[in-house]
């Protein structure tokens, strides 16, 4: 499903180059759930950005179903977010003119499918907001609108799921009911799930865990789910 | 494109509150814009949509007698040619009640073009016919009106009693209305005989139009080659046509340069609103971006909701512009009578609403491009900021927009050079004031780091607000200062001639004017005029009409023309006439009177002459030059001493040249007088004057002030509502300024003053900022608009106006301080917020 071969990323700060990734390999099959632990700086955020292709690698190539990232233009990523994958944000960024059913709808309609609006409102029940479809982003509560935005990053369907630090603003008892609902739905869809987080209980209901520090990999535990 | 169209309309309606700056802006651009097309439109299709039938003819020979046979004989064999005589007199009412009219008097043929509509069926020859014991009129219904006369009352025409007949609804040949001069009044040729007013030296233009199938430019130069000593006047309608349009098109180019400054100005609104949008929406932008929006598709979003906003805020212009168009087209059609507005304003209101969108386009572009190169990373990484310089391809896209907008503007400025003038400055104004913003940003930068602010914390904070990056200084020098500079100039100029009105004419002017006195009416006049008490003096000055036949001895028929207009000037007839007392009020402005103008001179002894400026220079006369004019066949040469100048509007009599004494003695058949007396005297004088010698004319000059102080009125109002459509703009702009630069100037005094900075110190510095951007304001909107407004009144109206600096500083400074205060106060209600909550969310 993904793989990342010899990844490295560097930034330009003013006359000096920053190693952002170091020389990252790393594969995750089909339905895999895959979660990336790490201090601040260690390079989480980056490795997701370039997953999601909204950043180039510096050097190495990256893989999504077996197509090389690189060698897409950017109307092909941004197709390739579109109709494969679904983004959850820590901060949820819901589109605030948007009610929750237009929010969910959105990626379906930049697709053009005309049942857009019919799966988004399955796909609300499927989150337990049938009742606030009508509702805009300031009238939901965190928890809520953490739901409409899992909603939105799996009502197409898509085969891959990144998460950043999905439970990051929620409180813990939120954040428990919400990653519930993630694992949930991560199963039933057979998505691949990866995800970015601080949270260790979190992390440890993925079937993988790595552990990045300094831009490397430095540890994996394989079998997180079971231990 | 359905999905993105609903998407920007909900988007829209769900923050587009935030874009009321741009609408706004955008709607006061397009009413200017809407109100000077539709306008220029409206007047231009009534003055030249056939000005043929304007003319009464293709081709128009003006002469002061009848002409000869042949002449009459050749116009003949080249076409139907139709005799209009034309002669100025009083008419009197049954009431005494006295008033300048124009007597004409037609021929068979009239009118050659177009169709004349009477109140009454029949022709003009029957209804001035003589029945019922009297000639017969036709008048015009708006002197109808202003003399409450109606069909069957009989008036004083000269020694006659004359019945008017019918009102003239519609004349081919005669747009301007009753209101503008001598009212028309139609007679027959016997009538006029009869009249008694046809004496030997009575002043009767005789205008032949000539109908023709030849060309009109070729019919005048067959005329000119068959006649070649003639003195008349010939003109062609494409001539005529030509200067009604020069003329009109200066006028309407003036006015739409003033809308699309405001339209300009407007843009930098449109800018600033769009951008603050823009930055309030980065997140949606990102968030689209990693839903898998492509770029074309997140453009198109963004363009069609600027489109909807302009489209929107156009059509909002567009009938606010409509509602003062019917205004301004009600006030014009008091003068001039206007055909149907209804076209002209809606081509002018599509060519606006075109403006508004290419120009909010144009402003929003360089926003958009920053906005949308955002990179979606800013979800995951919290960075929000806009790429500070535009990428290639969007500063491309701009620079073709502005192009494009640049060559709309000299497609639909009539007037070319207005147009280029426009631009021209407009770029230079860029320039200029970006120079300003470099100069005093370093300056600022300079004196932030001496001691003396080392130890003013207040004004070092005041100082270097103004070279911070995001500084409001930029964007309220160019739109403010534009603005303002547009406030100086027109408040100069309307106070410059509500002043001349209100206090200089009624001051110096005569109470009552007199023309065509004959030679043997002198001492009758003066009886008249002095058996009234309140006669302070009178002074009659001869009128002799003549044409220059040679400058310095090279007869003019000789001499190649340089130009239409020397041609034109060396065939015009001139007014020349005896210093008198100085009626004119003229002053020398090139050489000097003759050595003893005030003796007797006898016409065997030199003859100097001094002329009027415009004329002689057109002519390229200078002093010195030896000058020939002819008048009844006779010839009189002289010296040129000097060249004067009159007065603007206080001249009366417009004396085109002035001869030394007794220069003109043989040929004088006229004269013309001043008299200084009470008003209510002058009326009595006039109605004396006109029941003994109804030849000569009087006009009370308290009716020409009042007119001109009427039009005045009418033209300050048009201009009170420009300058005022366009401060309210640049007020907008300067609320777009704020509200660009808000978020980061509360958020900086929030974190001084966690740092322990007093609201006091933060609130002083900013005052002092406000006031610093207030006087630099001011001070280069006093010196552009008083530059424009003095080199306009100086030089073209003539009017003394240096000592209104005073008056362009004060308005300035005013409306500059009033504006920043307004800016301040809102700023000081924003800072009301908690700081805890502010530093907290990082938002405001």
């Amino acid at each position: 499903m993904i793989s990342l071969d010899s990844v490295s990323m560097n930034y330009q700060l003013e006359d000096q180059q920053v190693s952002v990734l170091s020389n990252l390999s790393l594969s995750v099959s089909k339905g895999e759930s895959l979660a990336i632990v790490g201090p601040s700086g260690s390079g989480k955020t980056t490795l997701l950005l370039l997953l999601a292709a909204l950043e180039t690698p510096s050097t190495g190539s990256i893989y999504v179903n077996e197509q090389n990232l690189s060698y897409l233009s950017q109307d092909d990523l941004a197709d390739l977010r579109r109709d494969k994958m679904g983004i959850i944000f820590q901060s949820f960024h819901l589109i605030p003119s948007l009610d929750a059913l237009s929010n969910v709808a959105l990626p379906m309609e930049i697709a053009g499918n005309a049942d857009a609006r019919l799966i988004a409102k399955k796909m609300l029940t499927r989150v337990g907001l049938e009742h606030r479809v009508k509702h805009y982003p300031l009238q939901l509560s965190g928890g809520e609108q953490q739901r409409v935005a899992i909603a939105r990053a799996l009502a197409h369907s898509p085969s891959l799921v990144l998460a950043d630090e999905p439970t990051g603003n929620l409180d813990a008892k939120t954040g428990h009911n919400i990653s519930n609902l993630l694992f949930e739905l991560h199963k039933d869809m057979n998505t691949t799930l990866v995800l970015v987080t601080h949270n260790e209980q979190l992390a440890s209901r993925c079937q993988r865990i790595v552990h990045m520090q300094d831009g490397k990999l430095i540890e994996e535990d394989t079998d997180a789910l079971s231990a | 494109m359905r999905f993105l169209l609903s998407f920007a309309w909900q988007d829209l309606r769900a923050s587009g509150r935030q874009l009321w700056v741009f609408c706004a802006c955008l709607m006061l651009g397009v009413t200017l814009v809407t109100v000077s097309g539709a306008l220029y439109r409206v007047v231009n299709n009534s003055l030249l949509n056939d000005t043929r039938a304007l003319m009464g003819g293709d081709i128009e020979v003006e002469a002061n007698q009848a002409l000869s046979e042949d002449i009459l004989a050749w116009m003949e064999s080249r076409g139907k040619v139709s005799l209009t005589r034309e002669l100025n007199t009083m008419m009197g009412t049954q009431n005494d009640e006295f008033l300048l009219v124009q007597l004409l008097s037609t021929d068979s043929n009239y009118p050659l073009y177009g169709q004349l509509v009477l109140s009454k069926p029949g022709t003009i020859q029957s209804l001035t016919s003589f029945y019922d014991g009297h000639w017969g009129l036709l008048i015009d219904p708006v002197l109808a009106e202003r003399l409450n006369i109606s069909i069957g009352d009989i008036v004083s025409i000269g020694q006659l009693d004359m019945q008017v007949r019918a009102l003239v609804l519609e004349q081919p040949d005669r747009r301007l209305s009753a209101n503008w001069r001598a009212a028309p009044v139609l007679i027959s040729d016997e009538g006029l005989e009869a009249s008694g007013l046809i004496q030997p030296a009575s002043l009767i233009d005789f205008d032949y139009r000539v109908r023709t199938e030849i060309d009109s430019l070729a019919w005048k130069s067959q005329f000119y080659d068959a006649f070649p000593d003639s003195q008349w006047e010939v003109r062609s309608f494409a001539d005529r046509s030509q200067r009604i349009a020069e003329r009109l098109a200066q006028i309407a180019s003036g006015l739409l340069i003033v809308a699309f400054s405001t339209l300009f100005i407007g843009g930098l609104g449109v800018f600033n609103s769009i951008h603050t949008y823009l930055q309030s929406k980065l997140k949606t932008l990102a968030t689209l971006k990693s839903l898998g929006l492509r770029q074309i598709q997140l453009t198109q979003l963004y363009c069609l909701q600027i489109g909807i906003l302009a489209g929107f805020s156009g059509l909002a212009g567009i009938f606010l512009g409509g509602v003062l168009t019917l205004v301004g087209s009600q006030i014009i059609a008091q003068e001039i009578p206007l055909t149907s507005a209804l076209l002209p304003f809606v081509l002018a209101a599509l060519v606006a609403w075109l403006f508004g969108i290419l120009t909010s386009f144009t402003f929003a572009l360089p926003a958009l491009g920053r906005a949308l190169s955002v990179n979606a990373a800013v979800l995951f990484r919290g960075d929000s900021k806009t790429p500070a310089t535009l990428s290639s391809r969007w500063l491309l896209i701009t620079i073709l927009f502005s192009t494009l907008l640049a060559g709309l503007i000299l497609t639909i400025v009539p007037d070319l050079k207005f147009g280029l003038g426009f631009i021209a400055m407009t770029l230079f104004c860029l320039v200029f004031f970006e120079c300003i913003v470099r100069a005093l940003k370093k300056i600022a930068f300079s004196l932030e780091k001496t001691q003396w602010f080392q130890s003013h914390i207040t004004t070092k904070l005041a100082i270097a607000n103004l070279h911070r990056p995001g500084a409001p200084l930029r964007t309220a020098l160019l739109s403010l200062g534009t603005s303002l500079t547009l406030l100086v100039a027109c408040t100069l100029i309307v106070t410059a001639l509500l002043r001349l009105i209100n206090t200089t004419i009624p001051e110096e002017s005569p109470a009552l004017i007199l023309y065509d006195i004959f030679p043997g009416q002198t001492r009758d006049v003066e009886k008249i005029i002095n058996s009234f008490a309140s006669t302070e003096y009178m002074t009659l000055s001869p009128l002799v009409r003549a044409r220059v036949t040679q400058i310095n001895g090279q007869p003019i028929s000789k001499m190649k023309f340089t130009n239409e207009g020397w041609q034109e000037m060396a065939r015009d007839e001139h007014k020349l006439s005896y210093l008198s007392g100085n009626i004119d009020g003229v002053k020398m402005v090139e050489g000097d009177w003759w050595p003893s103008q005030d003796s007797e001179t006898a016409l065997n002894e030199q003859v100097y002459i001094v002329m009027e400026n415009r004329e002689a220079h057109q002519m390229n006369l200078k002093p010195g030059d030896k000058l020939q004019f002819s008048a009844a066949g006779q010839n009189i040469e002289g010296i040129l001493t000097g060249i004067y100048s009159q007065k603007g509007l206080q001249t009366r009599f417009w004396f085109e040249a002035i001869f030394s004494n007794g220069a003109l003695d043989p040929l004088i058949n006229r004269y013309v007088g001043a008299v200084y007396m009470s008003n209510a005297q002058a009326l009595e004088a006039q109605k004396i004057l006109a029941r003994t010698a109804p030849n000569i004319i009087s006009v009370l000059t308290k009716n020409i002030v009042d007119s001109a102080r009427s039009l005045l009125t009418k033209a300050s109002s048009g201009l009170v509502v420009i300058a005022s459509l366009s401060l309210i703009t640049s007020l907008l702009v300067l609320a777009s300024v704020m509200a660009a630069g808000r978020r980061q100037q509360i958020y900086d005094a929030t974190v001084m003053h966690s740092l322990g900075a007093r609201v006091s110190v933060i609130k002083s510095a900013i005052r002092r900022e406000y006031s610093l951007l207030a006087l630099i304001t001011a001070l280069f909107a006093t010196g552009l608009g008083t530059a424009i407004a003095l080199l306009l009144l100086e030089f073209r109206l003539k009017l003394e106006s240096s000592d209104l600096i005073w008056l362009g500083l004060a308005t300035a400074t005013a409306a500059s301080s009033l504006v920043f205060a307004i800016g301040a106060n809102y700023l000081f209600r924003h800072l009301k917020i908690s700081p805890a909550i502010l530093l907290r969310d990082n938002e405001t």
